[in-house]
């Protein structure tokens, strides 16, 4: 049976009142940047600005199961179902209204870098064309093995003072250093305690699943640079580990630790997450959600960090994707992984034959790809996803039985 | 005595173009680089003394790659990767794959780790157009690359060298260009499948002997033909996928006046201006190009500028070939059409790969569109 995570429930509130200031922000002096994950939200808010993310939007209409009704008028306007299924919820949202967050605000200003996606500046132009709203695009090159770039440096940072000078313009004043200092700080503070969370799932049993960090990790991609964030994850960190001093597992009775890859498969959050424990098995650990971790910058010269950051962090060559996950399958003291291969999301799926590959030759870990979606349940049967992961636990069974 | 076909040493290079590669490697000694479509400055691979040979997914089945990248995976990726997991590409020393979205990114990476033993080239090309710092970067990238292939050969790519090649690639290019408007006035003798095939085969044989096997063209006959029954059209896309496209096209009635193929008009519309640095001058010409879909300009001005492209070159009607599973492209299209339409200009979509749909449903759904805008001709 299922353990929940108290400090979870204090997320609606939060999210609701997330929600509540970015639609009234224009009233109360301030402006709407939809932004993406590795985008410096920090200076946002630094500038007043509310950082709003279309992605997490788009996964409440996948978690709500509202999918169908608004990517299909996506469609209809002419966006193939090949695109990915968060950029069709929201550009489809926006052309019904329909959304569980009262639809989103009006952006002053759209910032995109393209180290997580590419999918995400095409879609973000087209909202940028929808809403007539200025947009700038932190172009991220990527070097092809993995090595340090001088002039891509220049590049990156060239761009992130062209950002500071967009906002400025936008909102009519000039950054308040003091109050970015804050906001890095703050910033900082979420950022080591949401890496400290995804650590407790190290303990056996893993007081957390992947599941939980899913629904967890909103206030640490949205509101990182305030108090809000801070608050929930210190809470939130502290209910876990008083588990781990008490042994007491996210799943009754823990038989097999996995790791999950990729985004999750929304729609299917809660099916997936109660068929997992009914076998056992508990997902203790995930790229995705250590996206997050480790995202502080410094206070002494913070565009200098974010550029290295994207550059060489959240702009992963395979090589790296493929160390990262030997290291977790030892920390976590994984059984197995979970390859989510996303028809929506090609940047972080088309590797995986290929990860996989090298992490079972190198750990010795079995590793299974189901393919899915992340928003669209049009594109998979979850009856056969579970089917597939039923036989893969038939492998993992003898495996352990085998010593 | 008989006179040669013309025609025919263009369509031997397209027939088997890695087997002509093969042929002038062992008559030259020289190293042949493999790489994928748009913007790779061939220039650079031909002044470090190789050749440089395109590669393209048209037409290849699929069936090894599927163990290595997902079958949602556009036909362009997959099918270099069965090339080379087939072992068609032994004659490559090296290979350039440029960076213009996610797949050809993570293709990269796949390529990698399946041909260690390859020359890997990733040409990190800047998305953002227009913004200083991106002419630069691209500065800089191209000067790196330009190391690299002189590495490779042995042989240092210096100015003359380079100069040298922008020379003849621009001869080439103007050539090239001479044949595309021959087709806009004898489309009978210069159609649009005997024109993109000469566009096809400068991307794979060695440019000099291109530019002598273009003097051999019936350029004498000059007699203009009759155009009224032609539908003049406007083609964006990556590649002519499905290869019979071109074919369909021309016995169709329609009238290609422009396109934005990468290995159509859109790598021969403009040249590198002499007289400046020739790694600025590979710049300019870079961004000259239309925008590719994997690039950034400011998105009000890509529908603009795209629609007023398709107004000055007089076309009455736009075909998108949209590569299955291309996100940068499917994209655009909406914009696009919606552009075009308020400009009272008719657009047709076809999602082509050799995955997709059989040419015989390409060729109703063109024969559709023709009728649909035959009527509207004055």
């Amino acid at each position: 049976m299922m353990q929940p995570i108290e400090s979870l429930k204090s997320l609606k509130q939060i999210n609701f009142d997330y929600y509540s200031s970015a639609h009234m922000a224009h009233q109360q002096g301030k402006f709407i940047a939809y932004v993406n994950a590795f985008t410096p939200v920090e200076l946002a808010y630094a500038m007043n600005m509310i950082p709003i993310y279309p992605e997490n939007h788009a996964a409440i209409i996948g978690a709500r199961r509202q999918t169908v009704e608004v990517a299909q008028a996506a469609e209809n306007m002419g966006y193939s179902m090949d695109l990915c299924a968060y950029a069709r919820c929201d550009i489809g949202s926006i052309k019904t209204g329909v959304s569980p967050t009262w639809g989103l605000p009006k952006p002053d200003l759209i910032v995109i870098s393209n180290c997580q996606c590419g999918t995400l500046a095409k879609w973000f132009e087209v909202i940028s064309r929808i809403y007539d709203a200025p947009m700038v695009l932190i172009d991220i090159p990527h070097s092809g093995h993995g090595e340090r770039d001088a002039a891509a440096e220049k590049y990156v940072r060239a761009q992130l003072e062209d950002l500071v000078g967009v906002m400025e313009s936008i909102t009519g004043r000039p950054l308040d250093r003091d109050a970015l200092r804050e906001t890095i700080t703050l910033s900082k503070e979420a950022s080591d305690l949401w890496t400290r969370i995804l650590e407790t799932g190290a303990a056996t049993p893993s007081p957390i699943t992947v599941f939980d960090q899913f629904i967890a990790m909103a206030p640490i991609v949205s509101q990182r640079g305030t108090q809000v964030a801070v608050d929930f994850y210190n809470k939130l960190l502290t209910e876990l580990e008083q588990r781990v001093a008490q042994g007491k597992g996210a799943i009754e009775n823990e038989r097999f630790r996995l790791f999950w890859d990729n985004l999750p498969i929304w729609p299917e959050l809660r099916r997936l997450s109660m068929f997992l424990e009914s076998r056992g098995i508990s997902l203790v650990t995930s790229l995705y959600t250590w996206a997050w971790a480790n995202l502080a910058v410094g206070l002494e010269d913070p565009l200098g960090d974010w550029t290295t950051q994207y550059l060489y962090k959240a702009n992963m060559h395979i090589r790296r994707r493929i160390d990262d996950y030997v290291e977790l399958a030892m920390k976590y003291n994984l059984d197995g992984f979970l390859y989510h291969s996303n028809r929506s999301c090609k940047f972080v799926s088309q590797d995986i034959p290929e990860v996989r590959r090298a992490v079972t030759e190198r750990t010795g870990i079995p590793g299974l790809i189901i393919e899915a979606d992340h928003n669209d349940p049009r594109l998979y049967s979850p009856e056969t996803l579970e089917n597939h992961i039923d036989g893969f636990l038939d492998l993992l069974s003898t495996q352990k039985k085998a010593g | 005595m008989t006179m040669q076909d013309p025609w025919k040493p263009f369509r031997e290079t397209l027939k088997e173009p890695l087997e002509k590669a093969r042929a002038w490697k062992n008559r030259t000694g020289g190293k042949v680089v493999g790489h994928l479509v748009p913007d790779v400055p061939e220039e650079i691979i031909h002044a470090a003394g190789a050749l440089p040979v395109a590669l393209e997914g048209t037409g290849v089945q699929v069936t090894r790659a599927q163990a290595h990248i997902p079958g949602y995976t556009c036909n362009n990726a997959m099918a270099a990767l069965e090339l080379g997991l087939r072992g068609d590409l032994e004659v490559l020393d090296a290979m350039v794959i440029p960076y213009l979205c996610d797949t050809t990114r993570n293709l990269f990476h796949i390529w990698d780790l399946c041909f260690p033993d390859m020359n890997n080239e990733f040409l990190r090309l800047p998305k953002r157009i227009g913004f200083p710092g991106a002419e630069a970067y691209l500065r800089s990238e191209f000067t790196r690359f330009m190391e690299a292939m002189g590495n490779l050969t042995g042989s240092k790519v210096g100015e003359s060298k380079l100069i040298e090649s922008l020379k003849l690639y621009n001869a080439s290019r103007t050539r090239l260009r001479d044949a595309y408007a021959r087709h806009g006035r004898q489309p009978s003798v210069w159609s649009a499948e005997r024109v993109q095939m000469l566009i096809g085969a400068s991307l794979r044989a060695p440019r000099e002997d291109h530019l002598g096997w273009m003097e051999d063209l019936p350029w004498d006959n000059n007699a203009s033909e009759s155009l009224e029954s032609r539908v003049p059209l406007y083609v964006r896309g990556k590649v002519w996928d499905p290869p019979e496209i071109l074919g369909l096209l021309d016995s169709l009635g329609f009238q290609v006046v422009k396109d934005e193929i990468a290995t159509g008009f859109r790598g021969i519309a403009h040249d590198a201006p002499l007289g400046i640095d020739p790694i600025n001058a590979l710049v300019q010409r870079h961004l000259a190009a239309a925008t590719y879909p994997g690039y950034h300009i400011k998105p009000s001005e890509l529908v603009e500028r795209f629609v007023d492209r398709v107004r000055e070159s007089n076309a009455r009607s736009v075909l998108f070939l949209n590569p299955k599973f291309c996100e940068a492209a499917a994209f655009d299209v909406p914009d696009f059409q919606e552009g075009l339409k308020k400009a009272g200009i008719p657009s047709l979509v076809l999602e082509t790969s050799a995955r997709g749909a059989p040419v015989e449903q390409i060729r109703v759904r063109l024969e559709a569109f023709r009728e649909m805008i035959a009527g509207d001709l004055p």
